[in-house]
């Protein structure tokens, strides 16, 4: 089945083209060959034959570690963008490091055009008042301090007046959902309440990027999934541009408008939660994603056919080329037949229990399977 | 000791095979390699320098250069610039503040200063604490010491004041800068260990003797505390919290004022609590160097064994030491609590303005009262003389007691026993230890339990004592160091593991441990001077009781803390009480018990030395003579031996720190 594969590499194109608009959106971060490498004399191994040695050998020979490894990438203004990886593959010293809360070893962080790593110590601060702000794993609260007095912490930080502050706070503190706890001190408050705090601090800045640093992973499930809501709501509906980073894929895929997975502090693919389902760059990423359930994260886009006839370009349901597969198979199933996947009062392709159910069979998945299968079918 | 020489002899004569394996414990090897070291070169040292105590010919006399220092130092304290511009303005800095203090504690009258103390009290630890500084300052009256209670606050103010003004600095300098703590952390290590009469020697050679060299003692003694408390809190600060400041683009000012002096709120307040207990025990030990107050009255009345006045005043040192520690420590609960809920950095700052206003009145119409009241100092009719009634009752503690009970003996016997058959064999012993043999037991036991660093600070430290000329005076204290640190370690421990078997006998237990480890080393010598009398036994027991409330707590601390999960475990396989105790708590808690041993040896020499004054003897006995003399080289010479003892013992003791994680 090649047209699978053509498809869904124009595909890809398309949605890249379809986000990808650098003459009218510029990068809120751009971030270029960015190294952070932990250890004695960490400047010399960036770009030098040491980074090819194995993180054993270096440590041995040298005493580093190499935590980010050539990172590129740019966030997009009001886009979520989650890093995912699992625990020591660097993300959170990635993160760290476009706020130079970490120093970056070599590389280049631009925001807004702006060099950070080239910043002087008023200047970054400036920055972390009031561009970027940041959400912990642990929530960093001061536990000497009310919820009201947390949340204008950052504020009190940058010099706002008292009463001024105290009323940005609270109506943070509002909008996060604490109202009535204002008085609480963080200790008094249950791990969901306080990522809240950490949260309402963040906002009350008022900054361009949020800067999320596994911020539920220590919140039980149900919490969990409240506070993803909460952060796809912000993304949504304020148009927050946001940097996620997580270890928890089903997280990445739901908040994530692109998801960058790291390995070894190296971006192993970087995508939207589709092409990293749909079109794993190797096997790790492949064994990452085999269990998700495809057809909640594939589009029709993915699944459609080429029309055939006249005729189906005409009749059934029309569906828009980011429904999901699950519920297309839903409209395919109710109506008993096949779907047409139309953008724009264009119609792409075809949607049929076939092409939906090999999404769900995984039979994309592997192209050498399919030829093969293909092979024995001829 | 013991386990050098019960652990050798059987592995020489073991079979290849199990030496092999004996090799291979880092201990066996470490005490082989030291065993060889000796082999080679104790034959040498006993040669060339002599067997037995230390030899003459390694002896530095600074008798001499010492002698002729001070003589320099009083000849031109009167016109040298160093003393006119630099120490006598520190002098007289303190002088007039201590005498400040003093006016205006007298100037608000005992009225004033009772209702005054309550207030504080009140106001910082709650109504107990409050009822607790009405009594004991109403009972310091009635005893007839109000003036020297004033004088010893008077001096104390002065003193913690600059202690903790000192401890903070030094505290913040180390808590923000980590070669500033790496450079610190040892001294003050060592110099918690040091036995308070050791600072005494050094300020009196320089200032002479009066209140402002006891101030300074008192501040270089109780500066520590505040110092290492400030640097753990500030150092302590939960990273997190630190990074989310620096991540709101706080400056360093910020991150200071607002999150890690908050955050470090506890230690700061633990740290003003210790730093004030150090200085009472200080303050009221400086009277040996002519600090005038209780302690002072204490002193002249030992001197004299008349134990009724010692008690009169000793009654108020105590008292004091409850009040402080009540009111400080009270201010820690209030600390705790206010991080809970309700602080007063919580209330509104209208309520916080009309608090302020409040006490502004109270503390006016205080004022007002103790002019009223008119006397400024208690009146003497409402006095009660208890010396002569205790005197009397000591005397016939002595007639009955001392001596002649049939079947347990007397005090006075146990005494002569304990000096006869414990102290004097084992003093004898170690006299009779060569020298180079003591080095290397030290060596070894050092080495066992420390590291190679606490084992050369250890063995240069005794090498220190010899040079100076100090051999056999140092063996006779230790020897009571160590006979009383093995009475404490075995009550204590007894103690400890019933009171962590039982909650009941913990209960019982804690408030009087609380007051024992308030109170400072020196009033521990009176009661011990009416029932034992006068010599090395009584010392010996001041000590013991001086340290075994620290043990007591600590070991019971260590078997309490004991993870649950591994005694459940234990007891699931049907171990016995016996055989938890052994195989998992005693285990389990084996950096406690470490800690233990380490700060009985350390207060039980602190005691000890002391007992100079009440016929100890030996080193102790040697600074006093100093002092009274004004032979101020012998009396530094045996100053800096009880620090290097003290240093000895502690570094002798000293756990390696990885295995207390």
């Amino acid at each position: 089945m090649p047209t699978v594969d053509t498809n869904a590499e124009s595909l890809n194109a398309h949605v890249a083209s379809d986000r990808n608009e650098p003459e009218t959106a510029a990068p809120v971060f751009s971030v270029r060959n960015l190294w952070k490498v932990f250890g004695p004399k960490a400047e010399r191994v960036p770009g030098s034959d040491l980074a090819d040695l194995s993180p054993e050998e270096l440590r041995e020979k040298t005493g580093c570690t190499v935590a980010v490894r050539d990172v590129s990438f740019d966030v997009r203004p009001g886009e979520c963008f989650v890093v995912m990886g699992l625990s020591g593959s660097g993300k959170s010293t990635l993160v760290r490091c476009l706020t130079r809360l970490i120093e970056p070893t070599s590389g280049t962080i631009a925001i807004d055009g702006e060099d950070v790593r080239g910043m002087d110590k008023g200047a970054l601060r400036d920055l972390r008042r009031h561009r970027a702000a940041m959400v912990f794993q642990h929530f960093g609260l001061l536990p000497h301090r009310t919820v009201l007095d947390n949340v204008a912490y950052g504020l009190e930080i940058q010099g706002v007046g008292k009463a001024e502050r105290r009323a940005k706070a609270a109506e943070m503190v509002e909008k996060v959902g604490l109202a009535g706890l204002e008085a609480r001190r963080p200790g008094q408050l249950s791990g969901g309440q306080q990522q809240r705090v950490g949260l309402a601090r963040a906002l009350a800045a008022d900054p361009e990027v949020l800067l999320f640093d596994e911020p539920f992973s220590a919140l039980d499930p149900l919490i969990r999934r409240d506070m993803q809501e909460e952060v796809v709501r912000l993304n949504r509906d304020e148009g927050r541009t946001m940097v996620f980073i997580t270890h928890d894929l089903s997280e990445a895929l739901r908040v994530g408008d692109r998801i960058a997975l790291m390995r070894g502090g190296r971006v192993v693919q970087c995508g939207t939660p589709e092409e990293i389902v749909g079109s794993p760059a190797d096997d790790y990423v492949r064994d990452f994603v085999r269990d998700v359930p495809r057809e909640q994260v594939l589009t029709v886009r993915r699944a459609m056919r080429p029309v055939r006839s006249a005729g189906e370009a005409e009749a059934g349901a029309a569906l828009n080329p980011a429904t999901t597969v699950a519920d297309a198979i839903e409209a395919v199933a109710r109506t008993g037949a096949p779907a047409r996947v139309v953008d724009a009062g264009r119609c792409l392709g075809i949607v049929d229990f076939k092409s939906l159910l090999s999404i769900v069979a995984g039979l994309d998945r592997i192209p050498g399977r399919v030829h093969s299968l293909k092979k024995a079918a001829a | 000791m013991s386990s050098a020489t019960t652990t050798v002899p059987p592995r020489a004569v073991a079979p290849p095979g199990r030496l092999r394996a004996a090799l291979r414990r880092p201990a066996a090897r470490k005490l082989l390699l030291l065993g060889a070291v000796t082999a080679v070169l104790a034959p040498f040292a006993a040669a060339r320098w002599g067997s037995g105590a230390w030899p003459d010919a390694l002896t530095v006399d600074l008798a001499g250069p010492l002698g002729r220092a001070n003589d320099w130092i009083i000849d031109n304290r009167d016109g040298h610039w160093l003393f006119l511009y630099f120490f006598g303005h520190i002098s007289n800095a303190i002088i007039t503040a201590v005498r400040g203090v003093y006016l205006v504690l007298l100037a608000l009258g005992w009225a004033g200063v009772t209702a005054g103390a309550s207030l504080l009290a009140w106001r910082l630890a709650g109504v107990r604490a409050a009822v607790t500084a009405l009594a004991s300052f109403a009972v310091c009256g009635l005893l007839g010491m109000w003036v020297p209670t004033m004088r010893t606050l008077a001096l104390m103010i002065v003193a913690v004041a600059a202690s903790v003004a000192v401890g903070a600095l030094l505290g913040l300098a180390a808590g923000l800068s980590d070669r500033t703590f790496r450079a610190l952390r040892p001294v003050l290590d060592t110099m918690q260990a040091l036995p308070a009469f050791a600072y005494l020697l050094p300020v009196v050679l320089v200032f002479g003797i009066g209140v402002a060299p006891a101030v300074l003692a008192t501040v270089v003694y109780a500066a520590p505390p505040m110092a290492r408390l400030t640097a753990m809190g500030l150092r302590g600060t939960d990273q997190g919290v630190l990074e989310a400041v620096d991540s709101l683009g706080a400056t360093g000012r910020q991150r200071l004022l607002t999150a890690r002096l908050p955050l470090a709120r506890r230690e700061l307040l633990l740290g003003v609590n210790q730093s004030i207990m150090m200085a009472l025990s200080m303050a009221v030990i400086a009277s040996v160097i002519g600090a005038d107050g209780l302690g002072d009255r204490v002193y002249q009345a030992l001197s004299t064994v008349d134990v009724g006045s010692a008690l009169a005043a000793g009654i108020p040192i105590v008292l004091l030491a409850i009040v402080l520690d009540r009111t400080t420590a009270g201010h820690r609960s209030v600390g705790n609590r206010s991080a809970g809920r309700n602080g007063w950095a919580q209330s509104h700052p209208r309520t916080r303005t009309r608090t302020l206003t409040t006490w502004a009145v109270t503390a006016a119409a205080v004022v007002a009262l103790g002019r009223l009241v008119g006397a400024n100092s208690w009146p003497d009719g409402w006095t009660v003389a208890i010396a002569g009634p205790v005197n009397e009752a000591k005397d016939w503690m002595v007639d009955h007691l001392y001596s002649g009970i049939p079947g347990i003996g007397g005090t006075a016997d146990w005494a002569a026993h304990y000096t006869g058959w414990v102290l004097d064999p084992l003093r004898d012993g170690l006299q009779g230890l060569p020298w180079w043999g003591a080095l290397m037991i030290v060596a070894a036991l050092a080495w066992l339990i420390g590291t190679w660093r606490t084992t050369v600070t250890a063995v240069l430290s005794l090498a220190a004592i010899g040079v100076l000329g100090r051999w056999n005076l140092a063996m006779d204290t230790l020897s009571q160091v160590l006979a009383a640190v093995v009475v404490t370690l075995v009550l204590g421990f007894a103690v400890a593991v019933v009171a962590a078997r039982s909650p009941r006998v913990d209960r019982l237990l804690r408030p009087v441990l609380d007051v024992f480890q308030t109170m400072p080393q020196f009033v521990y010598l009176i009661p011990v001077v009416a029932l034992f009398g006068i010599g090395r036994a009584p010392a010996a027991a001041a000590a013991i009781v001086y340290a075994l409330p620290a043990v007591v707590r600590i070991v019971s601390q260590g078997l309490r803390q004991a993870d649950p999960a591994a005694l459940e475990s234990a007891r699931s396989l049907g171990a016995t009480g016996g055989q938890q105790l052994r195989q998992v708590q005693f285990p389990l808690a084996r950096a406690e018990l470490l800690l233990a041993v380490n700060q009985a040896v350390v207060l039980v020499l602190s005691v000890v030395i002391i007992g100079g004054l009440v016929g100890g003897g030996a080193l102790g006995y040697e600074v006093v003579f100093g002092l009274a003399q004004g032979d101020l080289a012998t009396g530094l010479m045996a100053g800096t031996a009880i620090a290097c003892l003290g240093l000895m013992l502690d570094r002798v003791t000293q756990p390696t720190k990885p295995k207390e994680g």
